[in-house]
């Protein structure tokens, strides 16, 4: 026989009308000898006997009580207690006739429990995202390298006189040979001192003396609010890298200076020419800078450098341009790399007196030949230490300060009476960072979940075919 | 009806309830029946259907009306329990094994209907576990055909078509 759908349906219906009637009448006859089994095997169902049937109704009429003295027992009662306080508690978190929240509260709590755990972790390991945005202010040793350099780079471009005077003396002691060796170097260190030197001593007092000290205590205050006081508190330069070299008296420091300025909108064109005059006024530039005027962002940055010994005129009257919102400093140490360049640069320069000695001294061709090629290298290496002593000192003699005009009102106040929009863009920042947290969270109980779900579906597959193996 | 059986279970139907109780008193005689026939040893069948029913009444809180009626949901936990059983004694009691005491004919009964239903009997021995486990659902816990697709996790098709075919070697075994 077929097992056509519509077969199958009949037959099975037909079945299902003699076990309804308790006759088999099909027209049939394979059919009706089916609905004869099917009665056959309905009449030959086991039937309980009374004496259980009546033990276990008692059983169920007691709810399936458990001896209290056994383990089990102690343990349903147990079971039950924390039951019966568990659904307490379900009752009250669940404000609705349907019961939802109790219904809820065990896989919630599930859930909950180990996201909670996890957000601990990932709190305890990484911290909260977006970082603490906090000042900058005092001396630092992070991140000042990377301001410092290209405020050295930009004082190389512009203030080249002075390592080229030094160069110069350099030079004119080369061409003087050996007896006039004494002469050069004191060119270099004398006559060139007179100018590129002269400048590098001021940078020196500044950073060591008067000059430094004020400079960092008019910004010792650093995120604190206020118009840029110079009341003041000498700041002590913080070593950065093993660079503080102890007993150096003339010590180089890189500065480097950040100041926001609160300036109103209609009012930023004109700051932004206040900031550059003032910073012309004390002998510095504009490295670079940008101002936007426009009605929907507004603000503006400026890059300066400004000579170190004018760096405390320059702030105070760059404070006077508009309120400072806030400001920080950071210096850095680099006495250690100079020092280390100037005794290279001098055992250079005389290994070139005896060189240049050998070589008029020289008996052959060859001789002088050999002398020549080392002469050269040697001329290599003081002009690469020439350059690095150049580069240190116009980082040194020349502070990087970086002014920021932010328009009065939307820049972010800190304060407690904020705008509508602080309150925005706060919850705007708090969101974000919410929505941050929730993703780090997701990314590690996504992946724990899933292999859970996993293991939990896998569990079940194998259980069920190791009760189903019992009817194989 | 004991206070303790207050707890009650929504039917599939509609949107009244019954208790623990009203469902034991309509479905005890058939899970039996089930049981037994399952494990083919009344006292082992008493063991396990009296297991089966307190096991339903501790969880009778995971009963979800959407996944079937009380009888899927009670004969799921009936089996579960019968095939557990079945496991603990497989080397000892086989589906295929002769033992067998679940029924026997009163003094009074036809000498036909005696042969008939040894005949019956001695078919089944020869129907594999599944294909007993099938009958026994449908005949002696009297469940739908989509009652028992919910039970075995079959479409309710494949459990008519199974149904069928263990009809039809049922039928050839009684006739050979």
């Amino acid at each position: 026989m077929t097992e056509d759908t519509a077969t199958i349906e009949r037959d099975l219906a037909a079945v299902d009308a003699a076990l309804a009637s308790g006759a088999a009448a099909h027209d049939d006859t394979f059919t009706r000898e089916l609905q004869e089994l099917a009665l056959e095997l309905r009449a030959d169902a086991p039937e309980p006997g009374p004496a259980f049937a009546e033990e276990l109704a008692a059983r169920v009429d007691d709810g399936f009580p458990r001896d209290p003295r056994s383990a089990r027992g102690r343990a349903q009662a147990a079971a039950e207690r924390q039951q019966a306080a568990l659904e307490r508690l379900a009752a009250r978190a669940a404000r609705g006739p349907d019961g939802l929240g109790r219904r809820l509260l065990k896989p919630i709590a599930g859930v909950g429990l180990p996201l909670l755990l996890i957000v601990v972790v990932v709190f305890a390991a990484g911290g909260p995202p977006g970082g603490s945005g906090g000042d900058s202010d005092s001396l630092s040793s992070a991140g000042s390298s990377s301001s410092a350099e290209s405020g050295g780079g930009g004082a190389e471009s512009s203030g080249s006189g002075a390592g080229s005077t030094e160069s110069s003396g350099e030079d004119s002691a080369a061409s003087a040979g050996g007896g006039a060796a004494s002469r050069g170097d004191s060119a270099a260190s004398g006559g060139g001192g007179a100018a590129g030197g002269g400048a590098a001593s001021r940078g020196d007092s500044a950073a060591s003396g008067g000059g430094g000290a004020a400079e960092g205590g008019a910004l010792q205050s650093g995120s604190a609010r206020g118009t840029g006081d110079t009341g003041v508190a000498p700041a002590q330069p913080l070593p950065r890298d093993g660079g503080f070299v102890p007993g150096q008296r003339d010590r180089k420091i890189e500065r480097s200076f950040s100041l926001e300025l609160d300036v109103p909108l209609d009012d930023m064109a004109r700051v932004a020419d206040q900031v550059t005059a003032v910073t012309n006024r004390h002998g510095g530039f504009v490295l670079d800078s940008s101002v936007d005027t426009g009605e929907d962002g507004g603000g503006g940055d400026f890059s300066l450098r400004i000579p170190t010994e004018r760096l405390r005129p320059a702030l105070r009257d760059l404070a006077e341009v508009a309120p400072v919102i806030r400001q920080s400093q950071e210096g850095r140490d680099v006495t250690r790399e100079h020092v280390t360049a100037k005794d290279r640069l001098q055992a250079a320069r005389a290994e070139r007196r005896s060189l240049l000695r050998r070589l008029e001294a020289a008996a052959t061709d060859t001789e002088a030949e050999a002398i020549r090629r080392r002469l050269d290298l040697v001329a290599g290496e003081i002009s690469g230490l020439r350059g690095q002593l150049r580069d240190l000192r116009l980082r040194t003699d020349y502070a990087v300060v970086t002014v920021s005009l932010l328009v009065a009102g939307k820049h972010d106040s800190n304060g407690v009476g904020g705008s509508f929009d602080d309150a925005m863009d706060d919850a705007g920042g708090l969101l974000v960072g919410s929505a941050g947290v929730l993703i780090r969270v997701l990314a590690l109980a996504l992946p724990l979940g899933l292999v859970a779900l996993a293991t939990w579906l896998a569990g079940r597959v194998v259980r069920r075919r190791r009760r189903e193996s019992a009817l194989a | 009806v004991n206070e303790a059986l207050a707890g009650r279970m929504p039917v599939a139907t509609g949107t009244d309830t019954e208790t623990f109780a009203a469902l034991y008193e309509r479905t005890f005689p058939r899970v039996y029946a089930y049981v037994a026939s399952l494990l083919r040893d009344r006292s082992a069948a008493e063991d396990v259907t009296a297991q089966a029913f307190e096991r339903a009444y501790r969880r009778r809180g995971s009963y979800r009306a959407r996944r079937g009626s009380p009888e899927a949901w009670l004969f799921g936990i009936a089996r579960n329990a019968a095939l557990d059983e079945l496991r603990r004694r497989k080397r000892r009691a086989r589906l295929e094994g002769d033992p067998e005491d679940t029924g026997a004919l009163g003094a009074d009964d036809h000498a036909e209907l005696a042969l008939r239903r040894e005949a019956v009997r001695a078919a089944m021995g020869a129907l594999d576990g599944r294909e007993r486990d099938l009958i026994a659902l449908k005949f002696s816990a009297g469940l739908s055909n989509a009652e028992i697709a919910t039970v075995l996790g079959l479409s309710e098709t494949a459990t008519g078509t199974r149904l069928h075919r263990t009809l039809t070697k049922l039928r050839k075994a009684c006739n050979d």
